[in-house]
């Protein structure tokens, strides 16, 4: 099975290569032939490397222990579900798993390309296969998953037990993929530019894979946390901490890019400037797999550090720098098509969430690369985590999710003050009340306040939109409320599905400010029949129990939970000792409910059998999960295809009616 | 017909320019300052207030554990490290608070010791003030770089606007859109059903104004 993986891999690399030079030399000596040829080449390493994961999976079930990588990242003990973990543990297996990726995704993204592109499509392929043929060069050079031991070792070296949880069955793979997946809106991009097609026509499908890149990360990022959460035993779910700062710098940036391809989309408006962020877009994902793959600061995710950072720094080089260049050179031809009608206009606040969207990336880029600078010119290790992100990034944060509230409900192209006032007025009362409701009912902490004032506005916004379209629907069609209500999202799905979002953002906001400025938190050493009150819980802790596995010991702690003298749940919690990687792994009990989780975990097992605990009560953190599901939700209703229809008819009544409209301040 | 033409006069874009703007602007600060406020910019320099005499609460406490590294596990707080000595550092933490020691005299304790690389973010003095002041200096840049970005864009089109739909199909639909939308967030008259109909935040190809072609 090595030599087929690594045999395939060498084809693949050399597919890659060909299609790259083909695409382009095919495109220039206009030979139809040599282009056909080269895409043929890209979906024939597409297969190669399916050989090749198909190989490296097949060692792992098999424990093939000759091969370095499976002797790395498995045992004879390991289950055999987790080889799908055990495939991308270390570099060499995430690099085959990103190469793998690619090459599927640029294949159904050239082979669904709209017959638009077609000029650009040789360009789209060249970037694409230049791309994956990086990949496959490192991966072969420089960290062959399927170089041979010199012997053949008895037993592997196993999992690393940090990673044997269910959320690093998506969070790593969803992450890569995202990353990598920024590749193809990127794609079409510079290959519209290179083939001179500076207008709108690369628009559709760079949404649409932008829209995937960025769920697939939204979704890597939640289940990091989510991971880190019960698995990681400090009770919180991001720290800022370098590696999850580098999936969310390009995650931010898509999402910038998501709304302001929106304007080109309608308004062909932005063309140069969407252009700058897909290519940043790029520029932070291919920074990301550098931190990722051995970069320079530490991290509690980084568990595949090595030199390779290195090649990654210079094709980053070269990932930001090249694209430039094409744009400068293109920048003649990227004329808008019309202008910016008033600053009080849906696209005006698009450039203002851009802003501040970039103003995060910014930040968070800024975070992580001064530590460095701080060695360099002033000779000082610094270090800067989440007090510095929770100042600077907050309230950025907090202008994103006010622009969040008012921006769907400014009318593209020009708003008349008073319809505005008209439609502003209901979101910002609702949230001023609750601002009101809350402080009277005794929450004084001013950022959260504001916080949870903004969300209400948001949510408001989106519920009487929701609420006016029914209506509206009920009355026109006479369908009841229900059935109105999913013809209204269904028909514009679009616009709908981005609401959705909204609203999912607005739970993660919920979560993130319930955790940040509301938690409790009791570390403190329980013997058998000890109990402790924590918030309004009392916590009666029974026992622990030893249990010796082949790999580790587990520690299982029991525990019942009061609340006001009433019995609500037994919890069980597991500390596991891992001796040959003298590391421990826990598993926190959590009783969650939408109000607040009550988070017991276990620090230390101590020789007389009493126990460390750690004991939290974190408020409305459930709402952070959920917003997981609710936003695939509505980045499905965003994404479904929808039938391209003619414009619709023309009212018969004249559109400048006097009298039918206020008059503008 | 009034509000479809641009204005003309340098007055009237002036104000109307400055007036989301300033307010956007307005928020912001007002965000920046309650969030320096709240998480002690401002007041790093003075002490706080708070330290009567050993008075303290769990939450002054917690603050002040996540602003220092565990100087041996990587990239953790005391708050969340679980080893011993970031267990002695956050009783130090409580012991001191309830000496009447106040925030700043904490983090210079235990900066003393191990260095500035022990606190959680970059200090407020010297060399380190860059850390700080370029991202502000950045954002506050930007704001008004865009400001000045929308407002050359708004002014360098002298169409008006009511001038154009006569010569672009694309645009008469587009622009009934646009007033469809205004008659919905009026909540005027309804007499069509037009819920079905892209609104003006819709996705459809074809009923955006489509773009001139190129060359």
């Amino acid at each position: 099975m090595a030599d087929l993986g690594a045999i395939s891999l060498w084809i693949a690399l050399a597919l890659a290569a060909y299609s790259t030079v083909g695409s382009v030399a095919g495109k220039l000596r206009l030979s139809p032939a040599l282009v056909e040829s080269a895409q043929s080449a890209m979906y024939a390493a597409g297969l190669a490397l399916l050989v090749a994961t198909f190989s490296l999976v097949t060692a792992f079930i098999n424990r093939d222990f000759e091969i370095a990588y499976v002797a790395a990242h498995s045992d004879l003990a390991m289950p055999n579900n987790l080889t799908w973990v055990a495939f991308y543990a270390g570099n060499e297996g995430s690099l085959l798993y990103i190469s793998t990726v690619l090459a599927i995704i640029s294949a159904i993204a050239i082979w669904r390309a709209p017959e638009k592109l077609k000029d650009a499509l040789p360009y789209t392929t060249a970037v694409l296969m230049l791309t994956l043929t990086f990949f496959l060069a490192v991966m072969t050079v420089m960290a062959n998953p399927f170089d041979k031991l010199p012997f053949v070792p008895l037993d592997g070296e196993g999992i690393n037990p940090l990673l044997t949880h269910l959320g690093m069955f998506f969070h790593p793979p969803a992450l890569m993929a995202g990353l990598i997946g920024i590749t193809v809106p990127f794609a079409f991009a510079t290959g519209a530019l290179l083939a001179g097609k500076t207008g709108d026509e690369w628009v559709d499908a760079g949404r649409v894979w932008a829209i995937l890149s960025w769920a697939l990360l939204a979704g890597g990022l939640l289940l990091g946390s989510w991971w880190a959460y019960t698995i990681l035993g400090w009770g919180g779910f991001w720290f800022w901490d370098p590696v999850e700062i580098a999936a969310f710098m390009p995650w931010l940036v898509l999402t910038a890019f998501i709304h302001s391809i929106m304007v080109q989309k309608r308004r062909g408006m932005f063309r140069m400037w969407n252009i700058i962020l897909i290519n940043v877009a790029l520029g932070l994902a291919l920074y990301g797999m550098f931190m990722n793959r051995g970069g320079s600061v530490p991290s509690v995710h980084s568990f595949g550090a090595s030199t390779l950072g290195w090649v990654f720094l210079l094709f980053l080089a070269i990932g930001v720098a090249v694209p430039f260049a094409i744009f400068i050179w293109r920048y003649p031809l990227l004329k808008s098509a019309r202008e910016l009608d008033s600053m009080l206009s849906r696209e005006a606040a698009f450039l203002v969430n851009n802003l501040l969207l970039l103003a995060i990336a910014f930040v968070s880029l800024w975070g992580t690369v001064y530590p460095l600078l701080s060695r360099l010119f002033a000779d000082e290790e610094i270090t800067v985590a989440r007090p510095f992100y929770d100042q600077v990034n907050g309230p950025l944060m907090l202008g994103l999710i006010f622009l969040m509230g008012i921006g769907p409900l400014v009318p593209w192209r020009k708003a008349s003050l008073s319809s505005l006032r008209k439609s502003l007025l209901p979101p910002a009362v609702v949230g001023l009340a609750t601002v009101g409701i809350l402080f009277s009912l005794g929450l004084h902490k001013d950022y959260a306040l504001i916080a949870f004032g903004l969300s209400a506005v948001v949510t408001a916004g989106i519920l009487l939109e929701w609420y006016r379209g029914t209506r509206s629907r009920h009355r026109g069609t006479g369908e009841n409320y229900a059935i109105a209500f999913l013809h209204l999202i269904w028909a514009n799905r679009p616009r709908y599905g981005g609401y959705i979002v909204h609203l999912s953002i607005v739970m993660l906001a919920l979560g993130i400010v319930g955790t940040s400025f509301f938690s409790t938190k009791l570390d403190i050493v329980l013997s058998p029949g000890d109990s402790v009150a924590v918030g309004d819980y009392d916590v009666v802790f029974l026992g622990s129990v030893e249990t010796l596995m082949s790999n580790r010991t587990e520690f299982t702690s029991t525990l019942e939970v009061y609340q006001g003298g009433k019995f609500l749940e037994t919890l069980e919690t597991t500390r596991a000792f891992y001796p040959s990687f003298n590391m421990a792994s826990t598993r926190a009990a959590i009783r969650s409910t939408p109000v607040e989780d009550l988070f017991i975990v276990p620090s230390e097992n101590l020789a007389d059998g009493s126990v460390g605990f750690r004991i939290l009560v974190n408020p409305l953190i459930w709402w952070m999960w959920v917003a997981g599901p609710v936003m695939l939700v509505g980045t499905v209703v965003a994404l479904w295809p929808q039938k391209i229809r003619a414009p619709a008819p023309a009212p018969s009544r004249p559109r400048f009616a006097p009298g039918s409209r206020p008059s503008a301040a | 017909m009034r509000h479809l033409i641009p204005p003309h006069s340098p007055v009237k874009i002036a104000t109307r320019a400055l007036l989301p703007l300033g307010a956007i602007l307005a928020v912001f600060v007002v965000f920046t300052l309650l969030a320096a406020a709240q998480t002690g910019v401002l007041h790093a320099q003075t002490p706080e207030p708070a330290s009567q005499e050993g008075v303290f609460t769990e939450d002054q406490a917690r603050k002040i554990d996540r602003m220092l590294m565990c100087p041996v596990c990587p990239a953790q707080t005391i708050d969340q490290s679980q080893v011993q000595i970031a267990l002695q550092m956050r009783v130090i933490v409580r012991d001191m608070l309830a000496d009447g020691k106040a925030q700043d005299d904490v983090l210079e304790f235990f900066v003393d010791r191990y260095g500035n690389d022990i606190l959680a973010f970059p200090p407020k003095s010297g060399f380190n003030l860059v850390a700080w002041l370029l991202p502000a200096g950045g954002v506050a840049a930007a704001l008004v770089a865009v400001f000045f970005i929308i407002r050359s864009m708004t002014r360098r089109g002298p169409v008006p606007a009511a001038a154009r739909p006569a010569q672009d199909p694309g645009l008469i639909s587009y622009l009934q859109l646009v007033d469809r939308h205004l008659d919905m967030t009026r909540g005027g008259p309804r007499p069509v059903d037009t819920s079905n109909q892209p609104g003006p935040g819709v996705e459809l190809p074809g009923t955006g104004a489509p773009a001139p072609e190129e060359s």
